[in-house]
């Protein structure tokens, strides 16, 4: 479904001291299966969102190749990977000024027609009918947002979506909802899923975890036999600058 | 009567396909084109001959006016001096505009200056859009001033809009603010090429208990300048909010002042302000929802302009 084939990302070096390119992702190579729902998970700084957004076309590809069900999509630009099929829910959403829901609904789902922007929202069912005058403006709780955000994610009835942290934000009682929606998405529409996610919730629900570390996948299987590795990154994930527990300058 | 022209400009500058329902005052190349009133609200020219004053009754409600002025005559520079007496407990909606067609190489201007009395518990909506086109390179001007007078519990509502073609503006809003009255006015404004706005705003809020909300957004494209000064003083137990954002594309340029005045201990004033391109995030998402990146700068500087106003 997504072949990603030697794949290599780097950025500019901003740490201090420091010159040159920072390689995020390493000669990377991995297959996505169609349907399937993967949970991406990892250290901060491992890579996830990175390689989340090399996918989408938001970060450029240094080296290597992206195949989308059979198309070479590596020069293709954020819209036409958008019309190819993927959708993205951003971590943080961006806000506008004077652009409301309903018009944000409506460029996803490409109609203005009121009868399936409501079906969109009582299929995404986590956002009542109200909110589709909201503004996605500041004024917008960060729960809001990614209710939003995740309704404009849905309503592009994408072959694959890619959800960046969806739990940011939200309420403990909308994750579960939450979490069945991308389920149900997941059964009903064959929709390929990718959370990247610390919440283990979500991986969970995830039929295979990806664990990202260094820029490469370091472990792929069910969670059973990722607990031990997720014990060990929510513990510490600078091992590398650990001073033991009595080091007064952890706050971990 | 109307011509082609003179239609298209007034859909633009006043939402009319052609003469409007109610009282309306049209003014083509400095003369009356046409003029109605009703039973409850007053048209005439003023004594000088250089304007008119609109009356509208005490106690009249849901009623509206037109009066939009359209230019088309080369080298023409057009000024009036319009006065509106809102009656105590109207309620009225107001639509101005001028519409500026340029086919020479000759300047055409208009100054529309505009006081208006809003008395007591009153409500006036007062709309006015500004707009120039024309294959003519002369220069084209569009020189604004609002003064408003909000009498006791009186409110008014003015959206103020600039949107494209003119090359010329110096805006210019001034408000005095009595007990328990409350102002809201969004000004708009888009300039493009080397075209110039400069827009001046005074409020002082005298009386206790009166709100004042400022809200500005310019979209300042080419080669263009934008610069905004607002000032808001504050002499009694009040509350006034300056807010003004500018999306900066290309080359344009902007100096955005904002200034409160508490002159009473019981003043609540606030400002935000933002000058900068658009934000990436912005364009990603909606490039992510299969926008190209020009529609999605075009969707984000239209929700930018738009006239509702969440507050």
């Amino acid at each position: 479904m997504l072949q990603i084939k030697d794949l290599t990302f780097t950025v500019e070096n901003t740490d201090p001291g420091a010159s040159g390119q920072k390689t995020i992702l390493d000669r990377f190579n991995y297959t996505f299966e169609h349907g399937k729902f993967y949970g991406i998970t990892g250290p901060n700084g491992s890579g996830k969102t990175s390689l989340a957004k090399v996918i989408m076309g938001i970060n450029p590809v240094t080296s290597g190749r992206i195949v989308f069900e059979g198309n070479d999509i590596t020069d293709l630009s954020i819209t036409d990977r958008a019309k190819s099929g993927i959708a993205y829910s951003f971590q943080n959403p961006a806000r506008f000024k004077g652009i409301s829901f309903r018009q944000l609904l409506s460029i996803a789902a490409e109609t203005d027609d009121e009868s399936v922007l409501q079906k969109i929202v009582a299929r995404v069912g986590i956002c009542s009918l109200d909110f589709l005058e909201k503004s996605v403006d500041a004024k917008l709780s960060g729960g809001e947002i990614k209710k939003i955000e995740l309704a404009t994610t849905i309503a592009r009835n994408p072959k694959l979506a890619i959800y960046d942290e969806p739990d940011t934000g939200i309420d403990l009682w909308t994750i579960g909802p939450m979490i069945d929606l991308l389920k149900k998405e997941q059964k009903n529409h064959q929709t390929t899923t990718i959370v990247v996610s610390h919440n283990k919730n979500f991986l969970e629900a995830a039929d295979t975890i990806l664990i990202l570390k260094k820029g490469k996948f370091v472990y792929e299987g069910d969670l059973d036999g990722a607990i031990h590795l997720l014990t060990d990154l929510s513990t510490c994930t600078l091992p590398d600058l650990c001073e033991g527990e009595n080091d007064v300058r952890c706050f971990r | 009567m109307l011509d082609a022209l003179d239609k298209e400009l007034l859909k633009t500058v006043a939402d009319l396909e052609g003469l409007p329902k109610g009282a309306y005052n049209i003014r083509k190349n400095g003369k009356l084109l046409g003029r109605k009133i009703s039973a409850n609200i007053n048209i005439e020219t003023n004594a000088e001959g250089t304007g008119i004053i609109i009356s509208v009754a005490p106690n009249t409600q849901n009623e509206s006016v037109h009066i939009p002025v359209i230019l088309s005559e080369a080298g023409l520079h057009d000024v009036v001096y319009n006065s509106f007496i809102i009656g105590e407990n109207a309620d009225v909606t107001i639509i101005a505009g001028c519409g500026i067609h340029c086919g020479s190489d000759k300047k055409e201007g208009h100054e529309g200056i505009h006081d208006f009395t809003v008395h007591a518990n009153a409500r006036m909506t007062y709309i006015e859009k500004h707009y120039a086109f024309g294959k003519g390179k002369g220069q084209r001007t569009l020189n604004p001033t609002t003064k408003v007078l909000l009498k006791q519990n009186a409110y008014a509502e003015m959206i103020l809009e600039q949107i494209g073609g003119v090359d010329t503006a110096q805006r210019v809003n001034e408000a005095i603010l009595e007990d328990g009255a409350s102002l809201l006015i969004k000004e708009n404004v888009l300039t493009e090429d080397t075209q110039i706005a400069n827009s001046t705003n005074q409020i002082v809020l005298n009386g206790k208990d009166s709100s004042a909300n400022l809200i500005a957004r310019s979209v300042i494209k080419g080669d263009s300048k934008q610069d905004f000064i607002a000032s808001m003083e504050a002499n009694n137990k009040c509350y006034g909010h300056i807010e003004c954002d500018a999306i900066i594309l290309d080359n344009g340029t902007s100096d955005t002042v904002p200034s409160l005045k508490a002159r009473h201990p019981d003043a609540e004033l606030t400002h935000e302000a933002s000058i900068g391109k658009i934000a990436d995030d912005q364009l990603m998402k909606l490039m992510s929802l299969g926008l190209t990146y020009d529609e999605a700068v075009n969707h984000i500087i239209q929700g930018f302009l738009d006239r509702r106003v969440d507050v």
